[in-house]
């Protein structure tokens, strides 16, 4: 396959990825820095590049309304957001969700407010963990891309049947200009195939209810669907990326492992600070400390037995939060992690570190301090520290 | 009232919970109505705007014509009568359970005369249940 080589942010990789999906409908309202990706994709609609119907709303919350109505409509739907904008869907999304409805939604990761702040960290992604939607996170505008492709099938597919959100880091990925491998148009196309929604609102051969009230009799068995659904999303995940590395060059999985094989301390993170992380394991593997990295891809649903075996062999953890989850034990992700060891009756040092947050820059030097810090310690840490915080 | 019989588990529900249509033939409303409506036919013009107003599918047609109420799916909530350009005498409700039920014509300000009060019959429930073969 003849791919094209670009220079691209990541913003315009998510909106020439949505050019080639070329989706029946597009529902937004603009936020930093998630704008330039329906700005981009807007002038695609106005040069007749797609056949996408674009919706422009007056908040997020009718953006994802419009999407809900047109997904239930039997439409291919997308959109994209960041931020407030994204936890303004809010309500929505949980309805989508409950709803079986495949959309996609490029969503740029942002702080929230307050204080009022306009970049990166996982907070936004992290406070919608439990609406139902899967997530998926890149680490570069080339995962962004290839994401978004995967993200249709993913959503799209029969025993799934569930709404996704692609992430990418605010700033640093959105608006950072990477070299990105493209694909050609017909094999995108070939590859997201004919679109067969779940049903159609309005197919008045058969005529449906959406959205009926559900009370104490089915709403614990409508709960139920939903979460087998997102066990059938983890073999789809798998399925999928496959595919994808046969077709495109490229296998996706649950996450990505860096030098994992025969690394005593493993760091644990989500987005682009796993490049980072990646020059730091390879700066101090010269010192002799034999680090590596686990970069999760999929946060929704949660590769919980796939990380507690990736993680068995090492002799003690790092996982690096980017958001707060305020419960003073553990951010959102070493929750998720320190879940899956219990249950894998797995018990070694952890140490969690709070970072990034509202843009704050990463160093490499910051992360060989971790792996460092975690080399000295054999007992592990209850205590969520920050990284980088200014004490005095 | 009663489900559709067919759910049973999770696994029988349609994805995203979506029904088919027509279920609120499985819901009989009547059951819990406080007031019932009753038709006077001689006094029907045929316009159809009860028929057209029912929130539920308690007023039949035959023949291209009003016909019987179905208390089964009547909740006694009185919009046929007001939507009836001759309320009180087509249409007028009675209270529940009470043999000397006086006229209550839903929106009050109609004011029948007292020979339009005495064409409406006086019936309670009982008999207008009886009148209707409603069980
Ligand atoms: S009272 Fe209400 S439910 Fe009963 S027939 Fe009249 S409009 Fe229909
Ligand atoms: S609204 Fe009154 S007059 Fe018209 S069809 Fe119904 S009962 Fe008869």
């Amino acid at each position: 396959m003849e791919k094209t080589i670009v220079a691209r942010t990541g913003n315009e990789a998510m909106a020439e990825a949505m050019r080639q999906i070329n989706p029946d409908v597009c529902a937004a309202y603009p936020i930093t820095p998630a704008t330039e990706i329906m700005q981009i994709f807007s002038s695609f609609v106005n040069d007749g590049l797609v056949n996408t119907n674009l919706i422009t709303v007056e908040s997020e919350h009718s953006a994802m309304s419009a999407c809900v109505g047109s997904a239930a409509a039997g439409a291919r739907t997308m959109t994209a957001t960041s931020s407030q904008g994204l936890i303004y869907m809010h309500e929505i999304l949980f309805i989508a969700a409950s709803l079986r409805l495949p959309i996609v939604m490029a969503d740029v990761n942002r702080a929230i407010s307050g204080p009022i702040n306009i970049h990166c960290d996982h907070s936004d992604t992290m406070a919608e963990r439990d609406s139902g939607w899967i997530q998926i996170f890149s680490e570069n505008s080339q995962e962004a891309y290839d994401n978004m492709i995967q993200a249709i099938r993913i959503a799209e597919r029969k025993d799934v049947s569930l709404p996704a959100m692609v992430t990418t880091d605010g700033f640093i990925i959105s608006h950072g200009m990477e070299r990105l491998e493209t694909y050609p148009d017909a094999e995108v196309k070939k590859f997201i195939g004919e679109y067969n929604p779940p049903y159609n609102v309005l197919n008045l051969e058969k005529p449906i209810t959406v959205g009926s009230i559900v009370l104490t009799d089915y709403y614990l068995e409508h709960k139920k669907a939903q979460h087998e659904a997102m066990k059938n999303a983890k073999k789809a995940i798998l399925d999928i990326g496959k595919e994808f590395g046969k077709v495109f060059g490229k296998e996706y999985g649950f996450f990505e492992e860096y030098k994992t094989s025969d690394a005593d301390y493993v760091l644990v993170c989500l987005g682009s600070t796993a490049g980072t992380t990646k020059a730091a394991i390879e700066e101090l593997r010269q010192e002799g400390i034999k680090c590596g990295l686990i970069k999760i891809r999929m946060f929704r649903p949660f590769p919980a037995e796939e990380l507690a075996a990736a993680l068995k062999k090492c002799k003690g953890i790092v996982v690096l939060d980017r958001s707060e989850a305020m419960n003073t034990q553990a951010g959102p992700v070493a929750t998720e992690i320190k879940a899956a060891l219990y249950d894998a009756g797995i018990a070694k040092p952890m140490h969690n570190y709070i970072y990034g947050l509202g843009g704050r820059e990463i160093y490499i030097e910051d992360i060989k301090n971790v792996f460092r810090n975690i080399s000295k310690d054999t007992k592990g840490s209850n205590e969520v520290k920050y990284l980088g915080l200014k004490e005095a | 009232m009663s489900t559709k019989p067919n759910i049973k588990g999770w696994k029988d529900l349609n994805v995203g919970g979506v029904v088919e249509s027509g279920t609120s033939e499985h819901f009989h409303t009547g059951d819990w109505r406080s007031k019932v409506p009753v038709w006077q036919e001689k006094n029907c013009i045929q316009c159809m705007n009860c028929w057209a107003f029912c929130p539920d599918h308690a007023i039949k047609v035959k023949d291209g014509k009003r016909a019987e109420y179905d208390y089964a799916y009547c909740k006694g909530c009185g919009v046929c009568a007001e939507e009836c350009p001759k309320t009180t005498i087509a249409i007028n409700a009675v209270k529940k359970d009470d043999p000397n039920a006086k006229i209550d014509s839903f929106d009050g300000a109609k004011n029948p005369t007292f020979a339009e009060k005495a064409a409406i019959l006086m019936v309670s429930l009982k008999d207008a249940k009886e009148k209707f073969g409603v069980k």
